[in-house]
């Protein structure tokens, strides 16, 4: 039993393809599909919805066949009882608030009895009680937010589907819905697939997230997961600040082992040994550089110090980005104000670069080869 | 050092703001003339339906002409007929408009390209063509549809007639269509597909969405288009006189012509154009609150949506009939019957069902031989090419005016500019021989040039000002700092930066202004010939061959007109 399954999802625009054989299996909580802009994931939360026709593949929501290309069902939107929330909230100009939220439930024929209850009680939910005779447009966009949401979970749906809903709002706000939101979607206990090109905001409100890049999903994980083990270098670069170098393994001692970088003159690292990778194979090491420790002194007792030259600072407030070039590559590391350990003025100082080794992770993703460029 | 630039700076002020003080003085100066060639008219009207004097004298104000008007029994008829017609012609072209627009936009309709071309219709079809057009169709005895009906069907009692309420609300009706379809247009492509499909996923069908979001969501625009229309009607000219006198159908405009051609008397015109001016002036207050209510449907505005075309199944047999029904009727049928019509001899049902076997080009000769029409063709060229661009420049001069210069109290040239608009143009142009009685410009090309220029100034201002609006202002300031003077800013910032609209509203005019008869109607005179008046008075003659060779000869310039805009200058056309 699960909530949604997709299995062998395509579909193409054109020339590009928007979903590449995309399969998953989803049962409870939130999952938030991560991606950057044109990875395809709305594409897939159309494509689940009903409002786009796959070229190939299968959807299931609650067991139940939905949208299979090889055996010619397609369930209308209509008929596939879930909610969504659209990025720009698709509030009908023309209804108030109430007759909004009332839409879909009016057609299920209720009584207005039942229909009043329920909308107040989704309203409440929201925190839109005495709004039900405005129109949108005399709504704020978080309001205007949140009567959609309200709109979806009147209908009491299986599962609903949020297409960025919080990027028309301004930063300050969205940090504060997004912690809302999953409350409220917890306390509802609602299944929710939810689609943001912000890693913050999808580390935030779910469960599990899925990163998409080209079509495809590269991973699917826990946030823990996906930050502290990226499955690739793409994860990795999108996810959070972080260095990605190449590297090459030397040695295994024990659970850690050892990576030579040669963009670091060939500096050594140790590191928590990858599950696969084998002695001598290429490998790329990713650095989150929010965790590393800087400090003009040389600290011996350490392992892990790269030797670096300061360049520059970038000053953000609380936090301060240092440009540092250790061996031919410049690196940028992100230090906290209180930091007593390196003098904000430096430029053109020796500085050295303390590496835990918990800020480390190692991909070693096969490279691919000529002969599979081509194929490509 | 620093001490020498404080005092350059101080020095150079005085002058930048003299700069700047002269900048306003000659743009001002020229809207303030603008502004009286356009009051003048407008206040004559009013100050002549308060005397009963003959022209020319004065023997103080009364309200004897209005009391004339009031008293008349037939006041609630014209009353009555006007709304019927205005109303009627409204309902019928904005339904049909908006309709053929939402097959066009969101159906998969087989042809409805025949559909996509209507922008065009307007601008080569002159109203009077068609009323000439269906008289000829629908005339009670020489009509050709009541002719074929007797001959083929042998249906007898002649049950179409011309000159009925019906057939001009049926003529009209047709012409109100284009501006339906213009407005609803926009609405259904760049409809946000989201907000059908929120609708879909609460559970909607598309038959209910189409009912209880598509359609909801045009109510403004359609709004918009029949309230625009009724006043069309209101205003329309050549439908009353042409079809309606005839039959005994008197509605504002065709009394107001009337008391002027028929009767000579105009006081009682005046009497009879305030009682309209005050009608139109509350149904433009009532289009302005509702573009007011429309403000509610703001979210639809807005990106450019790619909307999606609807499957509508064997339904789209059913539309595709619409399609081509008005394609045949309202565009197809009067065009050929008007060019059939202008090549046979003359005009009654046995010679024109002997077509094309007794082609001749007799009426084109008898046309280009006739020196009023001849000289009329000139001065409608000349009058509008030159009113055109005069127009247009004096709009963009008042527009600078009132949104680029510091003078004080600008804001009064919008309502001037705009108030043309709530006078019908008949009423205008009554206006101006008033004006210009006893002076050295009655009876001149002079007068009648003044007449279409306080008629199409609006649509040059609005055009000016819209577009104006739109110009950051920080372009025309670059200009100042830079040490322009306002002839700099206004010929070399603001006009190249105009010119798209202005190539429209230049376009536009011309082609209004070439084939007019209710501003010129009134201001022509032997010897002060104009064109359209021309064929106007030929077809109330009965020479009806000769008007429809007139008519098409007046196709063919409006043909080349809009392939020059489009080819050499790829003007956007619309209505």
């Amino acid at each position: 039993m699960s909530i949604l399954r997709v299995e062998g999802l395509v579909k193409s625009y054109r020339d590009t393809l928007a979903l590449d054989d995309v399969s998953f299996e989803f049962d409870k909580g939130i999952l938030s599909i991560l991606g950057p802009s044109g990875c395809g994931k709305t594409t897939l939360l159309r494509c689940i919805a009903g409002l786009e026709v796959p070229e190939q593949g299968a959807i299931y929501i609650a067991d139940k066949l939905q949208t299979s290309i090889s055996r010619g069902i397609f369930v209308p939107p209509y008929s596939r009882a879930i909610g969504f929330v659209f990025q720009n909230y698709a509030l009908w100009p023309h209804m108030s608030v109430f007759s909004n939220v009332a839409f879909g439930l009016k057609l299920q024929k209720l009584t207005s009895a039942e229909i009043q209850k329920r909308v107040q009680s989704a309203l409440e939910l929201v925190g839109l009680k005495n709004y039900e005779t405005r129109y949108p447009s005399q709504l704020s966009g978080g309001q205007q937010q949140r009567v959609a949401l309200a709109r979806s979970i009147v209908m009491e749906p299986r599962l609903i589907l949020l297409d960025e809903p919080l990027s028309n709002l301004d930063a300050k706000l969205r940090e504060e819905t997004r912690v809302e939101l999953r409350k409220l979607i917890k306390k509802v206990g609602i299944s929710a697939l939810y689609v943001t090109h912000d890693q913050e905001e999808a580390f935030v409100i779910s469960d599990t997230v899925i990163v998409m890049d080209k079509g495809k999903i590269l991973q699917y994980a826990s946030p823990d997961e996906i930050y502290n083990k990226p499955a690739n270098q793409f994860v990795a670069s999108f996810i959070g600040r972080a260095a990605v170098v190449d590297g090459r393994l030397v040695r295994a001692e024990g659970q850690d082992c050892l990576v030579e970088i040669p963009d670091f003159n060939n500096a050594t690292l140790v590191c928590q040994k990858p599950k696969g990778g084998a002695v001598g194979e290429a490998c790329k090491v990713v650095i989150r550089t929010a965790e590393v420790e800087l400090d003009s002194r040389k600290l011996n007792h350490k392992d892990n110090v790269l030797e670096g030259l300061m360049l520059s600072h970038d000053y953000r407030g609380g936090l301060t980005d240092h440009r540092i070039l250790v061996g031919s590559k410049e690196i940028v590391v992100t230090s906290h104000k209180l930091c007593p350990m390196i003098n904000i003025e430096d430029r053109g100082e020796r500085i050295y670069v303390y590496i835990d080794k918990s800020a480390l992770s190692i991909i070693t993703e096969p490279q691919p080869s000529l002969s599979q460029l081509t194929e490509l | 050092m620093a001490k020498n630039v404080a005092v350059e700076a101080a020095v150079h002020f005085p002058r930048v703001r003299l700069a700047y003080s002269q900048g306003t003085l000659f743009p001002l100066f020229a809207s303030i003339i603008t502004g009286s060639l356009i009051i003048a008219p407008v206040l004559v009207v009013l100050f002549r339906s308060l005397t009963t004097a003959r022209l020319g004298a004065f023997v103080g104000l009364t309200g004897e002409n209005y009391m004339r008007v009031l008293a008349d029994p037939k006041i609630f008829e014209m009353l009555w007929n006007s709304t019927i017609y205005a109303a009627g012609s409204a309902i019928l072209g904005t339904v049909l408009g908006a309709l053929l627009a939402w097959i066009v936009a969101r159906t998969n309709t087989p042809g409805k390209a025949l559909v996509e071309l209507m922008p065009l219709y307007p601008i080569l079809m002159p109203p009077i063509m068609k009323n000439i057009a269906w008289i000829l169709l629908l005339a009670p005895n020489a009509g050709i549809l009541n002719n074929l009906l007797l001959e083929y069907f042998g249906i007898e009692g002649r049950p179409f007639n011309a000159f009925s309420m019906s057939a001009m609300i049926w003529v009209f009706g047709l012409a109100c269509v284009p501006l339906g379809y213009l407005f609803l247009l926009p609405v259904f492509l760049s409809f946000d597909p989201s907000l059908e499909e929120s609708a879909y996923i609460a559970g909607s069908r598309p038959m209910n969405t189409l009912w209880r979001i598509t359609f909801p969501l045009a109510i403004p625009a359609f709004l918009s288009a029949l309230i625009l229309n009724f006043l069309r009607g209101l205003r329309s000219f050549e439908t009353p006189v042409l079809q309606g006198s005839p039959g005994g159908i008197h509605v504002f405009v065709s009394r107001v012509y009337d008391a002027m051609s028929v009767e000579y008397n105009p006081a009682l015109a005046t009497a009879y154009s305030a009682v309209l001016v005050v009608i139109s002036i509350l149904v433009l207050l009532f289009y302005i609150r509702t573009t007011r209510f429309s403000e509610r449907y703001a979210t639809i505005t807005g990106k450019g949506y790619r909307v999606k075309v609807i499957d509508i199944g064997k339904w789209k047999y059913v539309t595709f009939l619409v399609v081509f029904s008005y394609f045949l009727i309202g565009i197809a049928i009067p065009f050929v019957v008007l060019i059939v019509v202008s090549f046979i001899p003359y005009y009654d049902f046995e010679t024109f069902m002997k077509f094309p076997t007794n082609m001749v080009l007799a009426n084109y000769y008898r046309v280009m031989r006739h020196p009023s029409f001849v000289t009329g063709l000139y001065n409608s060229l000349t009058l509008s090419l030159t009113i055109a661009v005069v127009t247009v420049l004096m709009g963009i001069v008042m527009a600078f005016t009132m949104y680029r210069t510091r003078a004080y109290g600008t804001k009064i040239f919008e309502f001037i500019g705009s108030l043309p608009l709530a006078f019908p143009p008949l009423v205008l142009s009554l206006g101006l021989v008033i004006v210009f009685l006893g002076t050295p410009l009655y009876n001149t090309l002079w007068a009648l040039g003044l007449g279409l220029f306080v008629a199409y100034f609006p649509y040059a201002l609005r055009n000016a000002s819209g577009s104006i609006v739109n110009i950051h202002k920080e372009l025309d300031e670059a200009a100042w700092v830079h040490g322009a003077r306002w002839r700099h800013v206004f010929f070399k910032v603001t006009l190249p930066i105009l010119k798209p609209s202005v190539a429209g509203a230049l376009f536009y005019i011309f082609i209004e202004s070439i084939r007019n008869i209710d501003v010129a109607v009134l201001l022509t005179a032997p010897g002060v010939e104009y064109g359209p008046v021309t064929l106007f008075e030929y077809f109330r003659v009965g020479q009806w061959a000769e008007a429809a060779a007139g008519g098409v000869i007046y196709l063919i310039i409006l043909i080349v007109a809009v392939s020059v805009a489009k080819l050499a200058f790829n003007v956007k056309l619309s209505l």
